[in-house]
């Protein structure tokens, strides 16, 4: 019997000349497992289906539609192959999926629609990985760059306060912020020339703070200085300004890359946290492979290799300690926190790694939920006897901590 | 921004006319996915239902219904293939007409913006996504089924021959084409009047009955879309 093949993402179908469906083979309704086989598909690899139904119906030829396909089933089938692009049974099988995904019992139409909405968005994530090739060492190079830059943006601007106190000490103390200090340096240059308020403001500083530093800056008991002096001054904060604007844009980088590389990832911590995990783990595949425990602690390799050593409590947290919910939470509930939420990183940097499935909803609510229920459930402090053996505990492990380093120290010297 | 004063639909099934109050025209679609936009464009709240601005400027489509295509070929349910989704601005608009029963077949092979389309198809079920290369069609037919409409704007010299590949495996006999033909993509050396008409000789010489050409200026310089139905080879 001659059949013409037609294959699909609900399956395999086969049509007798006449145009009459003969027999089929449904695919396999796991997503994950349909995309693989079309991904194969897509390079010519018959689906399983097809080989199962060429078996099942005993074809002794078979028409495809694609002419790669053609030695490929050959010779995994056994049969005589031909191809024909938009054949009988092509044509009519497409002008009623519907009704063949009814009639044979693979799904209602919205389910059917459903399926391929999804297939389609896990099957384009997936070929977005490949063509993608490791753009997760994008993102993990710009976070770096950004902590790069925000040490030099220390560097800076310490240096910057130290020389323009020179000429207006008063302003160290009065302006904490890199970035607003570095403003009005570059804004005004002579201290004299900062007089008006709305300029200030412009800058971000508040209109009280404002005042003030008007104030004080016409009562500076700094040095006078000149221009060249001034100017040399402008440029190293113009510098500072600039390696700021750098910095978010660099940060806007990763964010859109994180987006793309480790969407799921990125639901649950936000974009740059997302990018230092994946530098600590020097990658998205490594990062997928860590259990939740490890996870919980990238960052901490110090403190936890020394509570290894001597056996003092290990860390609780390592880089993850950014996570809003845990910094902002009381001291007790920060271990359970992260504890959750390092559980559902590493499921979301599995998905992320090895398929394109985007599950960032349930993963966040899930987290959330579990983050609700420690904050009801450990509303105070753990009772005053618990805490303090856990001090002295922690007092016997500095001890013991401060002899290990010292043992090390000795062992590095042979 | 200026107050709406009234929409209305035009005389194309689901694509819309909103009226400001500084008098300026826009074309506008029912949003399918409530609260957000795709391409910056403006949402409007009028008599409980929201509505999406439509920028001739950024979509061929808007830009030929503005400047007088007779007739549109999206209905309520339509089936589409479209050729060339980019990021998926037509896309999304082409998805509010034919509503949550119609579908968008969307094929880009561009991953770079793929990137953004498939934000879009987040929201919109009715979109498919496909990232492949329209002219290997058969490289996606495990993901379509025979449509309604053809929407071809890929910008290749071509793609009268992609278009009509495409629609001898997938088009409905007696479905349509819409076709935007950009003529520096074509041939930089000859004149664009001559250009669309070679095109236009193509498609009907492969089975396709030419209704309409619109020039797309000023909201495209140098472009038109061609409406064509499909008798089949
Ligand atoms: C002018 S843009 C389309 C704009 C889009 N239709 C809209 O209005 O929103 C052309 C797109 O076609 C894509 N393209 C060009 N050749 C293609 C091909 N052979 N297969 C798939 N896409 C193609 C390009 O990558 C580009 O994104």
């Amino acid at each position: 019997m001659k059949i013409y093949l037609v294959e699909h993402a609900i399956g395999a179908f086969a049509f007798n000349d006449r145009g009459e469906l003969v027999d089929y083979v449904h695919n396999n309704k796991e997503i994950g497992k349909v995309v693989d086989y079309l991904l194969e598909n897509e390079e010519g690899e018959p689906l399983p289906s097809s080989l199962e139904l060429v078996k099942k119906v005993g074809a002794e030829e078979v028409v495809v539609e694609d002419e790669r396909e053609v030695q490929k089933l050959q010779a995994k089938a056994g049969v005589k192959v031909t191809y024909a692009t938009s054949h009988v049974g092509a044509r009519k099988f497409r002008e009623s999926l519907e009704s063949f995904a009814l009639s044979t019992h693979f799904a209602s139409t919205d389910e059917l629609y459903n399926y391929l909405h999804q297939l389609s968005l896990e099957l384009t994530r997936r070929k977005l990985r490949k063509a993608a090739q490791r753009r997760d060492l994008l993102a993990i190079q710009a976070v770096r760059a950004m902590d790069d830059i925000d040490k030099t943006i220390n560097l800076f601007s310490e240096r910057l306060r130290e020389w323009y106190s020179v000429h207006f000490p008063e302003l160290d103390k009065m302006l904490e912020d890199h970035r607003q200090y570095a403003s009005v340096v570059s804004r005004f240059g002579y201290r004299d020339a900062i007089g008006n308020k709305d300029e200030l403001v412009e800058l971000g500083i508040q209109e009280a703070k404002a005042s003030r530093i008007i104030d004080v800056a016409r009562k500076s008991i700094g040095a006078e200085l000149s221009e060249a002096d001034i100017r040399a001054l402008t440029s190293l904060s113009d510098s500072i300004l600039r390696l700021f604007q750098i910095r978010d844009e660099l940060n806007e980088y990763v964010d859109s890359v994180m987006r793309e590389v480790a969407p799921n990832i990125t639901a649950l911590v936000d974009s740059s946290l997302g990018a230092r995990l994946l530098s600590l783990a020097n990658g998205l595949d490594e990062l997928a492979k860590m259990p939740a425990s490890t996870i919980q602690v990238l960052g901490a390799e110090k403190a936890l290799f020394r509570a290894l050593r001597s056996g003092a409590r290990p860390p609780k947290h390592g880089i993850i300690y950014q996570y809003p919910a845990i910094h902002s939470s009381p001291r007790w509930q920060r271990g359970k926190i992260a504890r959750a939420l390092a559980s559902k990183l590493a499921i979301a940097a599995k998905i992320d790694a090895f398929t394109g499935r985007l599950s960032s909803d349930q993963l966040v609510d899930q987290l959330m939920k579990r983050i609700e229920e420690i904050k009801t459930k450990y509303p105070s402090a753990p009772p005053r006897q618990e805490s303090q053996k856990q001090e002295s505990q922690r007092q016997k492990g500095k001890r013991e901590r401060g002899r290990g380093d010292r043992r090390r120290r000795g062992g590095r010297r042979r | 921004m200026s107050e709406v004063v009234s929409i209305y639909e035009t005389n194309m099934l689901n694509i819309f006319r909103c009226e400001f109050e500084d008098g300026t025209v826009r074309l506008c679609t029912k949003n399918l996915s409530p609260g957000h936009n795709v391409y910056g464009e403006r949402l409007i709240r009028y008599n409980k239902i929201e509505y999406r601005e439509w920028n001739a400027f950024r979509s061929k489509l808007a830009g030929a219904i503005m400047k007088g295509l007779k007739e549109s070929p999206l209905s309520v349910g339509s089936r589409v293939l479209y050729l060339g989704a980019a990021s998926g601005t037509t896309v999304s608009h082409v998805s509010d007409i034919v509503e949550a029963s119609g579908k968008v077949y969307a094929v880009e092979f561009s991953p770079r913006v793929v990137r953004e389309l498939i934000m879009v198809a987040q929201r919109r079920p009715n979109v498919i996504t496909i990232l492949a290369d329209a002219r290997f069609p058969q490289r996606f037919r495990t993901l379509v089924e025979a449509v309604d409409v053809l929407y071809v704007d890929i910008a290749q010299p071509d793609q009268a021959e992609i278009a009509s590949y495409n629609a001898s495996l997938y088009l409905k006999k007696e479905g349509h084409l819409l076709l935007a033909i950009k003529a520096r993509s074509i041939d930089v050396t000859k004149e664009p009047e001559e250009i669309y008409k070679r095109e236009v000789e193509k498609l009907s010489s492969n089975g396709f009955d030419v209704r309409q050409v619109v020039n797309l200026d000023p909201y495209d310089k140098d472009h038109v879309m061609v409406l064509a139905k499909y008798e089949g080879k």
